[in-house]
């Protein structure tokens, strides 16, 4: 096996030394603590998003609430004024009533009033002229005469 | 039949020596850069223009490089996310070797297939993890060999055996990577070889061996990637000891 062959060892160790230190000192040092570097500044840039959308998310959170506190607010006013607006209108609407209640009632008591004055004036027409009617005919007839006073205190009487 | 250890033989392009020391420059030492100028090219470009919003080449760049922290995260906690780039460079290298030699036709060679390659790189891991246990804990990191509630009577037992423990991690780390390689290129060498052997006596035998290597070759790509990622696993996993001790 040629790989136990001690002949070679010294140049293979020698050769592995200048190309391990070109490796490590020239290419790798160099090189890679560059993309560490970038992908650190990715990491803090990433979590320094993060953290700025999550702070945007509070703040969004806090407006909607906001928001919300003042739709309720506004949905209360709106709700307490009509409240308010029907029980005026409901007042004013039943004072109203009331007037006309009164008045129909006021005009109604007159009319009665002059009813019965109507009523009583016929009536007591009517009397005298049945006295006169009632005396004539009794005279017609039976040639008693009469005087319409009579008949009408014959009527009072009944 | 080819050998099947063909493949594996250290061939000198440039031969060079130095102090004594044979260091030429050989088809390991190819592969190695060209293991190295592929990760190269994808960290280049994947980190060209970091962007907030990662293009393709950044995205696939994150996505090992997270891999990774995430595993050092898990098994270390925060402190181990400073060891990411030495540990994200162990797993890139041993994931580029492993995978370049799985490329057919251009004579690709395996450098986490050696032991002498792999023992480098759990030596840089054992390395790593010594200095930081003393770093941050002094002479304390020793409490390390001595789990907490052992009893007193089977303390020096337990201490040696965890010393030991701790001493053959390079050694199991090396040789695990460079065995999964060894065998599995070997196990494909052999049943390419069973194609042609097979093949010449009857072109409908030659079948059986070739599915088998099809076969041989997703479960490959599958060990290349899974054994980068074993060896990254227990390097943060062996950097938790250093750590946290225990």
């Amino acid at each position: 096996m040629p790989q136990f062959d001690p002949a070679s060892f010294v140049s293979q160790l020698f050769w592995f030394g200048v190309v391990f230190t070109l490796l490590y000192f020239v290419v790798v040092r160099p090189t890679l603590p560059k993309v560490g570097k970038v992908i650190e500044a990715r990491e803090t840039q990433v979590a320094g998003d993060l953290d700025r959308a999550e702070a945007a998310k509070g703040a969004a959170d806090a407006l909607r609430e906001q928001h919300e506190a003042a739709m309720k607010a506004a949905r209360e006013a709106a709700q307490a004024a009509v409240a308010q607006a029907r029980e005026s209108a409901a007042k004013a609407s039943e004072a109203q009533l009331k007037a006309l209640n009164s008045r129909l009632e006021a005009d109604a008591d007159a009319a009665a009033t002059t009813l019965a004055a109507a009523r009583a004036a016929a009536r007591a027409s009517l009397e005298a002229t049945v006295a006169d009617l009632t005396s004539e005919a009794v005279a017609k007839l039976a040639g008693i005469a009469i005087t319409p006073a009579d008949v009408s205190a014959a009527l009072a009487q009944n | 039949m080819a050998n099947p250890m063909e493949q594996f033989k250290i061939e000198t392009i440039a031969p060079i020596s130095a102090g004594g020391f044979d260091l030429s420059f050989t088809n390991s030492s190819l592969w190695m850069l060209i293991a190295l100028g592929c990760v190269a090219a994808f960290l280049f470009i994947g980190t060209a223009r970091p962007q907030l919003v990662p293009g393709r080449m950044q995205a696939a760049v994150e996505y090992l490089y997270d891999f990774i922290r995430d595993m050092l995260r898990e098994n270390v906690g925060k402190e181990g996310l400073r060891y990411a780039p030495l540990i994200f460079a162990v797993f890139i290298f041993v994931l580029a070797c492993n995978l370049l030699g799985m490329v057919p036709f251009i004579g690709a060679f395996t450098p986490t297939s050696h032991i002498a390659v792999t023992f480098g790189l759990a030596a840089i891991v054992f390395i790593l993890v010594v200095i930081v246990g003393f770093a941050r804990h002094g002479l304390h990191f020793f409490s390390l060999f001595l789990p907490e509630g052992t009893p007193l009577f089977v303390a020096p037992l337990v201490a040696a055996i965890e010393f030991l423990s701790f001493l053959s991690r390079p050694f199991t780390l090396a040789i695990r990577l460079f065995a999964n390689m060894t065998a599995g290129h070997v196990l494909m060498k052999v049943f390419g070889g069973f194609v042609v052997s097979l093949g010449a006596v009857n072109i409908g035998l030659g079948i059986i061996p070739l599915g088998v290597n099809v076969a041989l070759t997703a479960l490959e790509l599958l060990i290349a990637v899974v054994q980068a990622y074993v060896f990254a696993l227990l390097a943060s996993i062996y950097l938790n000891d250093a750590v946290n001790l225990h």
